[in-house]
């Protein structure tokens, strides 16, 4: 019965899902569908509850066991209460909870969260020169082909490289857009678009037929 | 040790004070710079301009906090064209990561500014979990997913909502995306329900959403500050991305410096132990 549940249902919401596209939205089938789409965001919204319940614990028993960097994960669990405690409750109790304009979990996001956040992934700009200084060499052909169309793309990309390659011969940002990200890149793309579909198609039969089990926690 | 070695050695803090110089100094000693146009920027403003004034639009704030210095202009620009055609604008996340939040402080700021009213002239519909099913969800009814605005105001309540039931009463999708939720924009609500899609997307998403507009599942893109300053170059109003053009210009060109001095160092040097050698 452990097994076989999950199984069926899985089965039973992957098929309606599939078949509801051959149907119109207003007929039964396609009624299911809406109602089987509405309790996944309600389930996903657990899963949320699930992840906040699961970083509290983690960093709790790191606490709890002095393990190292245990004050820092301090700093995790009162930034994870303070966010989510004034965000769950209502705002008409008082203004500062909720989510809306000017309420504390707003005031955080905006101030502290958002910021933090963006500085981090500006600092990647320091790591990448270094790292492109030290790494982006012409050891072969295939990487000096490569490090040319980058210094190009990169050149494209901003209006100063452009003022640059437009003193060049020929319409070089235009043969760059054409011929580069409309033709290499592009092919590319396609492929790994392609590829990554068929593989989530396959996932999902494999899951409707109830042979990859491993979301039961066993494989 | 010779000056290439020396250089080959060079330790990183130089690089990143370098790098910093390169951010820092645009901001001192502006620069204003020619912005060229791309096929792609222009494609997306003609597709919203061509869109009948006062109709409703669905302007999509799928972009972590990480990225707001290339996804936040996108946005802006976005609205502001919107806004300026008295499009009614409603707006959503799939992001949990306070996609709600900018999506709602950075409507109500362009709103204020062009003096509509939130309910009326826009929405913030929030977040909900789960992409795939909110994004098909929502073909048949966005009530059903979405029965609260972001700050719980049932829909019922806002005017807006009473034209707007499902995706048929949307005619343009304005997707800012730094992630592969945009995949699903393109399969779900472009290949399913017709409805035209315009995509802003940072710099390092954008290569990949070449594709999409090459199938013409994408009006046009814009990607990273780059794409964000052309849509202020067509919109004529000049901000924050055309600014931050100038940095972001002088720091390539640092990095493409860095480059050929580091291959020069390894060249050099590869020689000369070659000749030590021989």
């Amino acid at each position: 019965m452990r097994t076989t549940l999950p199984i069926v249902t899985a089965f039973v919401a992957g098929f309606v899902m599939v078949v509801a596209f051959f149907f119109r939205a207003d007929s039964l089938i396609g009624s299911l569908r809406q109602e089987f789409t509405v309790w996944l965001t309600i389930v996903g919204g657990f899963t949320l509850l699930l992840g906040v319940v699961s970083i509290v614990r983690v960093n709790w028993l790191a606490v709890e066991r002095r393990k190292e960097g245990w004050r820092y994960k301090i700093l995790t669990l009162i930034a994870v209460f303070a966010m989510a405690i004034p965000a769950v409750l209502p705002g008409r109790w008082w203004s500062g909870f909720g989510r809306g304009d000017g309420s504390l979990y707003d005031w955080l996001f905006n101030n502290l969260q958002s910021p933090m956040m963006a500085t981090m992934f500006a600092t990647l700009a320091f790591y990448i020169a270094s790292a492109a200084y030290r790494a982006f060499r012409a050891r072969n052909p295939e990487a000096t082909l490569l490090l040319l169309t980058a210094i190009l793309i990169m050149l494209w990309r901003v209006p100063m490289g452009e003022a640059f390659l437009e003193l060049l011969p020929g319409d070089v940002p235009q043969w760059l857009n054409t011929y580069v990200m409309n033709g290499a890149n592009m092919a590319v793309q396609r492929g790994i678009i392609i590829g990554a579909a068929l593989g989530a198609a396959s996932m999902s039969l494999r899951l409707i037929l109830g042979i990859e089990r491993t979301y039961m926690g066993k494989s | 040790m010779s000056f290439w070695q020396k250089m080959d050695q060079l330790d990183r803090r130089w690089i990143y004070l370098t790098v910093a110089a390169a951010v820092i100094l645009p901001f001192l000693l502006p620069t204003p710079l020619p912005i060229v146009i791309t096929p792609e920027a222009r494609s997306l403003f003609d597709a919203v301009e061509a869109l009948p004034d006062g109709c409703n639009v669905m302007v999509v704030y799928d972009y972590y906090p990480t990225t707001i210095a290339e996804c936040e202009p996108i946005a802006i620009a976005a609205l502001h064209h919107m806004f300026r055609k008295n499009c009614k604008v409603i707006t959503l996340s799939n992001i949990p990561y306070g996609g709600p939040s900018m999506a709602e402080r950075i409507t109500r700021m362009m709103g204020d500014q062009y003096g509509k009213t939130y309910g009326v002239d826009f929405v913030n519909l929030g977040y909900k979990y789960g992409y795939v099913a909110v994004l098909s969800g929502m073909g048949q009814s966005i009530e059903s997913i979405f029965p609260t605005d972001n700050s719980g105001t049932p829909l019922a309540q806002l005017p807006l909502m009473d034209s707007v039931k499902n995706y048929s009463d949307i005619s343009f999708i304005f997707e800012i995306a730094d992630n592969a939720t945009a995949d699903y924009w393109v399969s779900i609500v472009n290949a399913q329900y017709g409805v035209p899609i315009g995509c802003g997307g940072t710099a390092v998403m954008a290569p990949k959403f070449y594709a999409y507009v090459a199938s013409g599942q994408f009006v046009g893109l814009l990607g990273g500050m780059r794409g964000a300053a052309e849509y202020e170059k067509l919109i004529e109003i000049e901000a924050d991305a055309t600014v931050g053009m100038q940095s972001q210009s002088l720091v390539h060109l640092v990095i493409i410096g860095l480059v050929v001095l580091g291959n020069v160092g390894y060249w050099v040097g590869r020689s000369q132990s070659k000749r030590r050698a021989a």
